[in-house]
């Protein structure tokens, strides 16, 4: 009797103890995460203004999403960013990779100075790249001229059709670095051993890659496609807002840019809900899409 | 991990005949061309990711004029005055101070919260667990922005637009989900006989967590804290969001506010802009080892 009375003071079983541990990330978590994920979806059935009464309008909301031109050409723009950023920054990362761990002096300093652009805000990485891409004295331009290349000056954020390109390749500087560690972490644990005996064999640098490198390397490279997935669709904002806001006309637009001004320009909550979980729709479904096809791959191998 | 590579990648096999090559030993096995073409490439990359922000550094001590007439070229003099006029002009001191208070607030509070959750979800046996472990990592594959909207309507309903400690709340909720989940591998990655003898010896759960695990996981704080710091501290589109008092921006936001509002003075653009992330720089330089480390293993980890 004694024990349990003293037990149930002491409060020490598991049950209670988790109780109290996961209470304050379930307040926090329901009230920040949960609950405005689920009331977002009724939002996105309404149409709203943000002050008075919601209108319960069924999916009309979704509906007016696929015959919106500007909302499709927000989702071409981002398409077209979320696979060159994948791309560009896969592909780049892993050639940086192989170069950092083919150098024998200076590495760590190397593998330091190119990760530095990772730990700047977009806000700064922004506003020095539109210093650089600025048509009369930005650097880039400065730099054509003194290779003698001034044909190839460009209005590099002021061109609708180039402007897009030019923000993608602000993202792949900003990241690069981080892509190039990680592929050099996983580099690192491939042995020496296998080289040498491909070497031996008379396997050539290219054999070597396609042959040693990149099977071994699969796993983090899809591991990184997929982890960077969602992000390359939605982590776009910062880099628009700073650089264009979407424009030379909406040339820019990402859905993320219309989103917001569709809320809070347009004063439309509901429709501008609406298309964050459109957005959602297609990132969980260009995972589903693109797991399948690891799956796949990955049986034919 | 980096830094114990050499203890993991197996010795290389001396090559033969290594009197002729001596060389070869000197470069590790790689010929004099391929060391050129790796650095020559590795130099290339230093040059487009330095160049710029040793551009920044030299722009911020010309002159208005002198930036525009003279692009590449170092300074002619020193315009120190630049600082002082960019930190009175863009209001550097106030941006700083509330960058500070919501990021410090919001990884105070995302530790706080994240670990014990991470304790119960890992050493804790209960009902239910499995279903909240569930929820963490679905949690994890919704990105936030996708519900900006909704999020902006109840932090507005709950008077938070505007508020320091309201935006560092928000940050640390949607930073919730991934540090659980990293802190909780850290948890798991101990021996479960360290707690059991603990617990012979009448210390309680509190304690435990406490006394005994949380200095064996301060790497996995040291990860979360790092992962939080970079993802709150250049926060630009929550701030956007939230923060609509001038008073109150943060240090990207008062950035952009501060390009957007003054036509061309981009001496004073590049002064603000090294005074705010040279800072970071210094620390990311000084810290890169660990930083690093703890990147990858996490990476390696997932």
């Amino acid at each position: 009797m004694l024990t349990r009375i003293t037990r149930i003071i002491r409060r020490d079983d598991d049950a209670t103890v988790a109780a109290l541990m996961l209470a304050p990330a379930a307040i926090l978590f329901s009230l920040f995460f949960l609950w405005p994920f689920l009331r977002g979806l009724w939002i996105s059935l309404t149409r709203w203004d943000g002050f008075s009464a919601p209108v319960f309008i069924g999916f009309a909301n979704y509906a007016k999403l696929l015959g919106d031109k500007l909302f499709l050409g927000a989702l071409e723009n981002n398409l077209i960013f979320v696979v060159l950023i994948l791309l560009l920054k896969n592909v780049l990362g892993l050639g940086l990779a192989i170069l950092l761990d083919r150098a024998i002096f200076l590495r760590g300093p190397i593998r330091a100075a190119v990760f530095i652009p990772v730990t700047l805000s977009f806000a700064a990485t922004g506003l020095l790249w539109s210093w650089i891409y600025n048509p009369v004295f930005g650097l880039l331009n400065a730099a054509l001229d003194g290779l003698g290349l001034s044909a190839l000056k460009m209005s590099w954020l002021g061109d609708a059709d180039i402007a897009l390109y030019s923000i993608i390749v602000v993202d792949v500087w900003k990241w690069l670095g981080f892509h190039a560690v990680i592929y050099l972490a996983g580099l690192q644990t491939i042995p020496d051993e296998l080289y040498e005996a491909a070497r031996i064999d008379g396997a050539g640098a290219v054999k070597r890659f396609r042959h040693i490198t990149l099977p071994l390397m699969m796993p983090v490279i899809l591991i990184n496609i997929i982890l960077g997935l969602s992000g390359a669709f939605v982590r776009n904002f910062d880099i628009v807002q700073v650089l264009t806001q979407g424009g030379p006309n909406h040339a820019t637009e990402v859905v993320m840019t219309y989103m917001v001004k569709t809320a809070f320009q347009d004063g439309n909550m509901g429709y501008a809900s609406a298309m964050g979980y459109a957005l959602f729709l297609i990132v969980a479904l260009s995972c589903v899409l693109l797991l399948g096809l690891m799956r796949r791959s990955k049986v034919e191998m | 991990m980096m830094e114990h590579h050499s203890s993991i990648r197996p010795s290389r096999a001396q090559p033969p005949f290594a009197s002729r090559l001596f060389w070869k030993g000197l470069f590790a096995g790689r010929s004099v061309g391929e060391l050129v073409l790796v650095y020559g490439l590795l130099a290339i990359v230093l040059v487009e990711t330095l160049y710029p922000l040793f551009w920044v550094l030299s722009g911020s001590l010309k002159t208005k004029e002198e930036v525009i007439a003279n692009v590449w070229g170092l300074p002619a003099g020193f315009a120190w005055q630049n600082y002082t006029e960019a930190w009175r002009v863009a209001g550097i001191g106030a941006r700083i101070l509330n960058s500070v208070v919501v990021t410090a607030t919001a990884l105070a509070l995302l530790l706080l919260v994240a670990t014990p959750a991470a304790y119960a979800l890992s050493r804790l046996r209960f009902r239910g667990r499995n279903v909240i472990l569930a929820l963490v990592v679905a949690a994890m594959l919704i990105p936030p922005q996708v519900m900006a909207i909704p999020l902006f309507m109840t932090v507005r309903d709950l008077g938070l637009v505007n508020s320091r400690i309201g935006i560092a709340i928000i940050h640390a909720a949607s930073n919730l989900p991934l540090s659980i989940f990293i802190l909780r591998s850290f948890f798991l990655s101990l021996p479960a006989e360290l707690e059991d003898a603990a617990r012979i010896d009448g210390a309680s759960r509190l304690q435990i967590l406490g006394k005994v695990m949380l200095p064996l996981i301060r790497p996995g704080l040291a990860l979360v804290t790092i992962f939080g710091f970079i993802e709150i501290w250049n926060d630009f589109f929550l701030a956007f969001l939230l923060l609509r008092d001038p008073a109150l921006q943060t240090i990207p936001l008062g950035l952009v506010a501060f390009f957007q509002q003054y036509g061309s003075m981009w001496n004073l653009y590049f002064a603000a802009l090294a005074m705010t992330t040279l800072p970071v720089i210094i620390v990311f330089v000084l810290m890169q080892k660990q930083f690093i480390a703890g990147l990858t293993a996490g990476a390696v980890k997932s």
